[in-house]
């Protein structure tokens, strides 16, 4: 029987629905009070240097964990004092707690570069003599030397810094609030990884109301079953670890690797089963059809295309028996993949442009509403602004970096910068918006951009390595937007908290950074972490920065255009035969992402697409389990993130007990 | 349209694996094929955009 045409409007519409957690109608309501602000900034400045120790410490921060610590104790205080907190409210203090915590996070490169200008490394690669002042000061100086970065021979990095910190917030709110309203508003596409945070918060602030729903009974089994999963899978190795030369690992982590048992028969294949199941979670949200032609194209890659064809035609050459899956990954990715891959990603913004461009041309006739694919009319009360406005203040933003990297490599070909800036950059954010669109996460990126770019402008002076570059992707911020729609909160409010919460977290992060530099040098043994890794990444870094001074990188070499060229076309020629015999357009996102890739790491995910297609949707109903799986999926996460916190804790109290050999 | 579309692209897939098969693999003929290709898809969406008829839901897929 014929298959019936279903446009790719009506598909992503559908999906878009089944995604919305209240079917698109909602009032929009601002989640900024006086509470939810010093809430958010007494937990994250409380949080924050214990974030920055930790890293230095330990190499994580737990920062992860804290944003729904702070939701949760603000739940309990709210029960108690007989009040009620919002949804609205929640997603705001989420959001701002994270942003706080991770503050003194983005002054770790000062403190890095400080340690790096006087390394033996940087002066015998002949980099230490040569760094520019906006990046440090000079070795001797007395800000490096005596530790302070309050110094005023800082100001010049930090100077540099606030002014990309202003025109960074300007581009990117404007570059993402665009992306959103194309890839949201005109082609709904259905953000599936967004109501996972949303119905998290709204959980959560069901809990104060006097009636509990389904909701947190659900997010609560969803918590339990992350804090047993991730006491297994984090908790048991990071314990034992402490006690034990050796940790026990329950699962062997990140994966078990079956690369040598398969290449008999697929010689080049990979296969390692990635043992995080909380991977299935992840499996109940996304949408079924890519899940299972993801994986379907992944089983296809790895024991039919690569050990048949590829492997065959002496394409796969570097490969050698008994390699594991990290060097059959890798040269696999050499010989092959990583050029495909580039092409590959240039189908994904290609057929976007295909969907996208015929909707702008019949904006102007349709008398479509808000809410509606086709339609860039905006629901009332979300608080939108002028997309006219942003774009203004983009350009602003971007033209004003442009002109700071200018100032700070005068030399440097500023056609090069202003290519990445305007064509680059606008391109490579819309792709990524699209993955994120229909996949939940990122599908898009060149390897080696900056290498590439530094050979072709035959620029060779050291400090364009230090030198910030404008290829950014506002995509993955797109997400954001959507997860403030679905939760209701009106754009204005998370813009005012934004902007005002900045000023107070760029003056307490560096302050914070600053103690923490003063307490005793880093590296040195109060931190071992950075003891241990940071002259391993100073000698990578001199290695990198210098890898192109004879002209010549054999890691470039291996980008072919033929092979760029297949990942493009076939790519192309896939969607179009999917759209010739009338397969939902589904279909392709899940090839696309599973062309190439490790069946193994996909085991997880698809056992968790499988139960919930043939299990829970027929005991709980299609629209009842759309609704519960983000709930679960967010409760999983918050009780992995709160295990993995105090693990943390655990061990950092054992650091200060317990005297380490080294 | 629909046609035509659809003609367009299963030229361009022919000429793909043509080039990848008889010519060599190079990248010029598969460019061209991907050119081919372009076409096809960009009149497959005007056509699905202007194309006012009946539509379904897609929800039955999931039943």
């Amino acid at each position: 029987m014929a298959r019936e045409r279903i446009s790719q409007a009506d598909e992503w519409q559908a999906w878009a629905k089944r995604y919305d957690i209240e079917g698109g109608i909602r009032t929009f309501e601002s989640g900024l009070t006086g509470k939810v602000f010093f809430g958010a900034l007494f937990v994250g400045l409380l949080m924050m240097p214990g974030s920055i120790y930790l890293s230095y410490v330990s190499g994580q921060s737990g920062a992860a964990a804290a944003p729904w610590v702070a939701v949760i104790l603000f739940t309990e205080l709210a029960r108690r004092s007989f009040t009620t907190a919002r949804r609205q409210e929640l997603y705001m203090l989420l959001s701002l707690t994270g942003a706080a915590v991770g503050s003194g996070m983005q002054y770790r490169s000062f403190i890095w570069y400080a340690y790096f200008v006087n390394t033996p490394q940087a002066a015998s690669y002949e980099i230490a003599d040569k760094m520019p002042a906006w990046v440090v000061p000079h070795g001797e100086s007395i800000g490096v030397l005596t530790r302070n970065l309050l110094h005023t021979d800082w100001l010049l990095p930090i100077g540099v810094f606030l002014l990309s910190k202003f025109l960074g917030t300007l581009r990117f709110v404007s570059g993402q609030y665009i992306l959103f309203r194309l890839t949201a508003d005109l082609e709904r596409l259905p953000y599936p990884m967004a109501p996972i945070t949303a119905q998290g918060a709204t959980a959560l602030a069901e809990t104060t109301g006097k009636q509990e729903t389904w909701r947190w009974q659900v997010f609560s089994i969803g918590s339990m079953a992350g804090l047993i999963w991730g006491f297994i899978y984090i908790g048991v190795p990071a314990l034992s670890g402490v006690m034990m030369s050796q940790p026990i690992q329950i699962l062997q982590i990140p994966w078990i690797d079956f690369t040598q048992s398969i290449e008999g028969f697929a010689p080049t294949g990979v296969f390692a089963l990635r043992t995080d199941f909380g991977q299935m979670l992840f499996g109940f949200v996304l949408p079924f059809p890519v899940v299972m032609s993801e994986f379907a194209t992944a089983v296809l890659s790895q024991f039919v295309l690569n050990p048949q064809i590829l492997y065959r035609n002496e394409i796969l050459h570097q490969w050698e028996p008994g390699l594991d899956v990290r060097a059959t990954g890798l040269f696999n990715d050499l010989d092959f993949w990583r050029s495909y891959g580039i092409g590959k990603t240039f189908t994904l913004g290609l057929v976007g442009m295909a969907a996208s461009i015929p909707m702008i041309f019949k904006l102007r006739s349709s008398k479509k509403k808000a809410g509606e694919r086709g339609s860039l009319a905006t629901p009332p009360n979300r608080g939108d602004f002028p997309l006219w406005l942003m774009g203004i203040l983009w350009l602003i933003g971007m033209g004003g970096f442009v002109w700071l990297i200018h100032w700070m490599v005068p030399n440097f070909p500023l056609s090069f910068l202003l290519g990445f800036a305007f064509v680059y950059t606008p391109l490579n954010s819309y792709i990524t918006a699209r993955t994120y669109g229909v996949l939940g996460r990122d599908l898009f990126e060149i390897p080696y951009l900056h290498e590439i770019t530094f050979i072709l402008s035959r620029y060779e002076e050291i400090d364009i390595w230090f030198a910030p570059f404008p290829d950014e992707d506002y995509g993955a911020g797109t997400q954001g937007w959507r997860v403030l729609e679905l939760t209701g909160t009106t754009f204005t409010s998370n813009l005012a908290a934004t902007l005002l919460i900045m000023p107070i977290l760029i003056v307490s992060g560096i302050v914070v950074q600053h103690f923490i530099w003063q307490i005793a040098p880093i590296p040195s043994a109060q931190y071992p972490f950075v003891q241990m890794m940071w002259p391993i990444n100073a000698t990578n870094e001199c290695l990198m920065k210098t890898s192109l001074r004879d002209g010549n990188s054999e890691i470039i070499q291996a980008i072919r255009g033929d092979y760029v060229a297949a990942g493009f076309t076939s790519n192309l020629a896939i969607y179009g035969l999917l759209w010739v015999f009338k397969f939902p357009s589904m279909w392709f996102y899940g090839i696309v992402g599973g062309i190439g890739a490790d069946p193994g790491s996909m085991i997880a995910r698809l056992l968790g697409a499988i139960i919930g297609r043939f299990y829970m949707i027929k005991r709980f109903g299609l629209k009842r389990w759309f609704m519960f799986n983000p709930v679960l999926a967010a409760g999983f996460a918050c009780g992995v993130g709160l295990i993995g916190m105090g693990t943390v804790a655990v061990a950092l109290v054992s650091k200060a007990v317990i005297v380490k050999p080294f | 349209m629909e046609k035509l579309a659809s003609f367009i692209i299963i030229i361009g897939t022919i000429l793909w694996f043509v080039s990848v098969l008889f010519l060599g693999g190079s990248w010029q003929w598969q460019m061209f094929a991907a050119l081919i290709l372009t076409i096809g898809i960009f009149t497959a969406h005007f056509w699905e955009e202007f194309y006012e008829g009946k539509s379904k839901n897609t929800q039955d897929d999931d039943k």
